[in-house]
């Protein structure tokens, strides 16, 4: 129990510091954001006034540490300021957003672990099989492909070449099917080598060997003990996949126009839109967090062995 | 033919008052190039009568990044660069670039600068005003209160009211292109008191229904428009910067309509069935070296050097490649068809000469290097291409191509990427480039807009970097001012074509590359939709959707 | 992790000496596994590929000529030709260059903070420890590529910028892992009774505690090249990194992407050699780690 609450009293700290880091970030830009601003918003260069009057506005006459604070104090109630270029609320736009990204996110997750888990599992099984050389060399080349490359050939063989499927946009179950696939497939092979090795790793323990002396048939061996606590070691990893993946569609996104946060962010970088750029640091980062506690509280629910200081959670002390 | 009236519908509408038999005869008669002109542009008489076509649906158009500014007297929601037909001019433009009347019915130049316009009757806005002499009154001087009071110069009291019908224009230099000019859409007429940006009210055959910035634009028919309504029940313009996107958006048949093709998916849109046409030449690719010598941007203001350039780059292969055919070997940079073969024919611009271009930059003291670059004096002929205006999304292979055509007479040039407008701008205040590489649009039926605009000391917009890292000064300036003045239409091209041999084959300061054809492509069921070259004047009042 | 335990229970029990002997064995082992062996050949070609491009590139890859542009692949042009009529293989081979080199720059960079900072928070414990660990904590709380991509992004283009960014983000990894290693090696007899005659905390690390613990960090260090090379392809793509006319994988992806209709085929070749070249540090990385502790195969 006092676990768990560190762990999410730990969230604080954490979340206070990826604050600092986005506001970090936004400093780094070269040129002075409220000319851009000014400029954008009414097409022409200001003037010295105007930019004087400006950058009293948008509050960057005050120093670093109080427009820091003032804006993390914004952050904390849920403002994360204007984008400069749409002029919309940062949240409003990436929450309206957000749905999409999680719905790419959740089927690639989904299929990579309903390709990448079975695989391994049977790879594991069947050691030093032709399915596990198979499986094994496979996953290893989706690991090592780029997966927006991935993508694109996908889109090639299916939309160009084959005529099958449509490559942009949103609406319906078939158009999910290509960027969800060129996420997952990374993700599957990752899973696949991650299940057999945790499957290799139980086959090999104490109680495995016990139940096969006691006589049970094979099957019940590996798919009753042995994968249940295998699965564990996997679970957790799905959460972390799902996490990264809620991250890294940025690009799949921006190659299929699918219309999530992702795509946003890398936008509002080409747009030097800073704000947003702000925005999507803390929001991503406090999803990625959030995803993360999940995942370690469904871990310590499932194995019951494990408690403080664990090898697998990050690192706390 | 600009000071000629001629009707804008051959059917009068009955809300017009009785017409005299003088006018009637102009209205029937032919013979002055402004009717001929009208007929030609207007699209319902080259097309099957409006009295077939379709009424109803929704029309939705892919344009690219909203451009439009949303505050102070410059705001210009659905005017420009975006006309999405919410507003109207005193004139408007065909794609011959003749003068059309739309809220003006005629208009003389009174001396020695004052244009008399008389208004049409029994328009009102979409509010229910009146359109009278008050409103265009109110746009003008809006107008007169940003720097330089637009291209046409208005003044700050330059715009007397004489009735409700009669309005007196007095420009702030004396412009005989006034008229010219005010086919933009900048100049249209705004209904007074109203406010531009959450209410843009006008008197065209389309009202704003909503707008979400950068995500799109909506209008819907105006029942009370005071010309044929409008086929289309409502049109949504939606803002698609990303040409892939908006590519997609037109195939999977979320737009109908796809504005700004780029060249390499023209054909294969044509293959798989869309509607895939190119306008006459309206506007040019070129860049403009920068002659300033500030910021330590010295290179370019060597003629040299520059004509080395002009020389130096391969215009058919760049046409035949990288355009994939798609544009002209026009080198005017204004279109040939505004200036006229005998004008434009002054202008020679430059054969691909590479040998010349070396000799040229021998003999200004650029030694070649070991690794292929020039040098003088320990400086490496090293120059800053800016890509460019208005995205660099417009200007896709053209970089790379003037780049390594460059690098072949030891030209060093290193690719500098603004992603949009403002930081184009920007970075054109911070005067820091060699070469901007820009694409320009003949935007209104003034041959020395761009001339004037860019090119000339005073500017039209009172001055900007424009005129600190362009402007040649001198003949070009004289040439310009009075083709600005001069209310001949055949001096005006004259002078024009002079002023641009100067400065295209005398200075060399713009280097031009092509002319550009605007590539639209539409959705087979898209009837009635004119690409004309300017890309402004696109009337959506004549399109119809067919089932 | 498993194998950080397996591989710290073997440090323990071996002192400088001996490791020196056990490393001739592990070379042995290392060149008798066959996906090994498949990584170092291909790591070997990339290498000989990155260092003699110049020599070994038909043409010159910024050579332009428009109008022989998507030619398919002849005996003047290898793979054809893109959208400029360059030579695609002279630019796949002078691609490797930039993407191998800076991959390899990148990782020795984070190679040495990482170990760096692992290795003083290890070592120092308290208070520096937490707050090395905290701040360790947060960047890996957040998805390494989107880090980068939004820091180089507001760095501004060019390489130098995209190598700065890819440093500050991922040399975490190192970090975590070191002072894990560290933590383990730190409470060995050898190094407490060395730490008791006297000897001072560098010379520590360097003779006793590196040594002991490089052989997980090697394995990192090789399949963190491949991570780092996909990583330079994704940020490049996204228009980060070289400009033109440089060729780099990541970028002749960019230009590809706009003629799939046209000339699939270029994005094809860009993509082959990112992805053989990731899989032969791969394949030598998982080498490397099975040698290192068989247990796991």
């Amino acid at each position: 129990m006092p676990y768990v609450a560190r762990r999410v009293a730990y969230l604080i700290p954490t979340w206070l510091a990826i604050t600092l880091l986005a506001f970090f970030i936004a400093q780094l830009a070269p040129g002075d954001p409220a000319s851009v601003y000014f400029e954008r918003l009414n097409g022409r260069p200001p003037g010295r006034i105007e930019l004087a009057r400006t950058r009293h506005q948008l509050g960057l006459d005050q120093p670093v540490v109080e427009r820091y604070l003032r804006w993390l104090g914004h952050a904390v109630q849920g403002n994360l300021g204007r984008s400069y270029s749409s002029g919309l609320p940062v949240t409003h736009e990436l929450l309206s957003r957000f749905p999409a990204t999680l719905e790419l996110a959740t089927t690639a997750t989904l299929l990579a672990v309903l390709l990448g888990v079975p695989l391994g599992v049977i790879a594991a099984s069947r050691r030093n099989s032709l399915i596990d050389h198979v499986t094994r060399g496979a996953s290893l080349i989706a690991a090592s492909a780029p997966g927006f490359w991935v993508a694109y050939m996908l889109i090639i063989l299916f939309s160009v070449k084959l005529r099958l499927l449509p490559s942009f946009g949103t609406g319906g179950v078939n158009l999910l099917i290509l960027p969800a696939l060129a996420l997952g497939l990374g993700e599957a092979g990752l899973l696949a080598r991650l299940a057999r090795s945790s499957m290799l790793e139980v086959l090999r323990e104490e109680y495995v060997t016990t139940a096969r002396a006691k006589g049970l048939p094979e099957w019940r061996v590996t798919w009753q003990h042995a994968l249940r606590n295998a699965l564990i070691a996997v679970v957790t990893q799905v959460g972390l996949v799902f996490g990264f993946l809620l991250a890294y569609s940025a690009i799949v996104e921006v190659i299929f126009v699918w219309p999530g946060i992702g795509a946003l962010a890398v936008n509002a970088i080409n747009q030097r839109d800073y704000p947003m750029i702000e925005g999507f640091v803390v929001f991503a980062g406090t999803v990625f967090i959030l995803v993360n506690l999940a995942v370690d509280l469904i871990y310590m629910a499932l194995d019951p062995r494990i408690s403080l200081g664990s090898q697998t959670v990050p690192a706390v002390g | 033919m600009s000071d000629l009236p001629g009707p804008e519908h051959p059917l009068p509408s009955p809300s017009l008052h009785p017409v005299t038999r003088r006018q009637l005869i102009r209205m029937l008669g032919v013979g002055t190039i402004g009717a001929s002109g009208l007929l030609a542009g207007c699209s319902s008489s080259s097309k099957p009568s409006s009295a077939t076509a379709k009424r109803g649906g929704t029309l939705t158009v892919g344009a690219d990044a909203d451009g439009y500014v949303l505050s102070g007297p410059s705001a210009n929601v659905g005017q420009y660069p975006l006309n999405a037909n919410i507003f109207e001019g005193l004139v408007r433009m065909d794609p011959d670039y003749g003068i059309v009347p739309v809220l003006a019915t005629s208009w003389t130049l009174r001396p020695p600068n004052t244009w008399r316009f008389t208004l049409r009757r029994g328009v009102r806005f979409h509010n229910g005003q009146p359109f009278t002499a008050e409103a265009v009154k109110y746009t003008f001087d809006l107008i007169a209160t940003t720097g330089g009071g637009g291209t046409p110069g208005f003044a700050k009291h330059g715009t007397t009211i004489i009735d409700d019908y009669t309005v007196d224009v007095t420009p702030t230099f004396p412009n005989a292109r006034l008229v010219e000019q005010v086919v933009h859409p900048e100049n249209y007429i705004i209904a007074p008191g109203t406010d531009p940006v959450k209410h843009p009210t006008g008197t065209g055959p389309f009202q704003f229904a909503s707008y979400q910035r950068q995500q799109q634009l909506a209008v819907k028919r105006f029942a009370g428009y005071w010309g044929q309504p409008a086929l289309l029940d409502a049109i949504t313009f939606k803002f698609i910067p990303d040409s892939n996107a908006r590519l997609l958006a037109l195939e999977s048949g979320s737009v109908d309509v796809m504005l700004i093709v780029p060249n390499q998916d023209a054909a294969d849109l044509q293959r798989k069935g869309f509607r895939v046409g190119a306008s006459p030449v309206g506007a040019y690719e070129a860049f403009y070296c920068n002659i300033s010598g500030k910021k330590g941007y010295t290179i370019c203001q060597d003629p040299s050097v520059r004509k080395a350039i002009e020389y130096a780059i391969d215009r058919e292969a760049l046409i035949k490649g990288i355009y994939l055919g798609r544009a002209a070997a026009e080198q005017s940079m204004i279109p040939s068809r505004l200036l006229g073969p005998a004008n434009a024919a002054k202008i020679a611009g430059y054969t691909f000469d590479p040998a010349k271009a070396r000799q040229l930059l021998d003999s200004a003291g650029w030694t070649a290097g070991a690794n292929g670059v020039r040098s003088k004096g320990g400086k490496p002929l090293s120059l800053q291409l800016i890509d460019g205006f208005p995205s660099p999304d417009s200007h896709t292979g053209v970089p790379e191509f003037i780049q390594a055509q460059l690098r072949q007479v030891g030209i060093d040039v290193s690719i500098v990427v603004t992603p949009d407008n403002a930081a184009y701008s920007a970075r054109m205040n911070a005067l820091a480039g060699d070469l901007w590489l820009e694409q320009g649009n003949q935007n209104d039926a003034n041959p020395a807009f761009l001339p004037a605009l860019l090119f000339s000391k005073k500017g039209l917009f009172g001055g900007s970097s424009y005129q600190t890292m362009f402007a040649p000064g001198g003949t070009f300036d004289v040439l310009i001012n009075q083709a600005l003045a001069t209310p001949s239409e055949a001096e005006v091209k004259s002078l024009v074509a002079q002023a641009m041999h100067v400065l295209i084959d005398g200075d060399a300061i713009v280097v031009p590359l092509a002319g550009i054809e605007r590539i639209v492509a539409t959705s087979s069921k898209v009837r009635g939709f004119d690409n004309e070259p300017s890309q402004l004047q696109v009337r959506y009042d004549r399109v119809s959707l067919a089932t | 992790m498993a194998e950080k335990s397996a591989l710290t229970a073997e440090a323990q029990r071996l002192p400088l000496a001996a490791a020196l002997v056990e490393r001739n064995a592990l070379r042995r082992r290392l060149v008798a596994d066959p996906t090994a062996l498949a990584g170092l050949f291909i790591v070997a070609m990339v290498v000989v590929v990155t260092v003699a491009a110049p020599l070994l590139a038909p043409h010159d890859p910024n050579a332009q000529d428009v109008l022989n542009q998507f030619r398919p692949p002849s005996a003047h042009h290898l793979l054809g030709t893109d959208e400029f009529g360059r030579d695609e293989l002279s630019r796949i081979i002078a691609g490797t260059r930039i993407s191998v080199l800076t991959s390899l720059a990148v990782g020795a960079a984070i190679l040495a903070i990482g170990v760096l900072v692992g290795t003083v928070s290890g070592l120092a414990g308290g208070l520096l420890d937490g707050t090395i660990m905290r701040v360790v904590d947060v960047l890996l709380a957040f998805p390494s590529l989107l880090l980068a991509l939004a820091v180089a992004g507001t760095l501004g283009p060019g390489l130098f910028h995209l190598a700065l960014a890819m440093t500050a983000v991922w040399w975490v990894d190192y970090a975590r892992l070191v002072r894990g290693l560290v933590l383990g090696v730190k409470e060995q007899q050898y190094v407490e009774s060395a730490r008791a005659l006297g000897m001072s905390g560098r010379r520590l690390a360097l003779r006793h505690i590196l040594p002991n613990i490089a052989p997980p960090v090697i394995v990192l260090a090789t399949l963190q090249t491949a991570r780092l090379l996909l990583a330079l392809a994704a940020l490049s793509f996204l228009g980060l990194g070289v400009g033109p006319p440089t060729a780099e994988w990541g970028a002749m992806l960019n230009d590809g992407k706009n003629f799939l209709d046209t000339a699939p085929q270029l994005m094809l070749y860009p993509g082959l050699a990112i992805t053989i070249t990731a899989l032969g540090f791969n394949l030598l990385g998982e080498g490397l780690r099975d040698v290192l502790d068989p247990g796991l195969r």
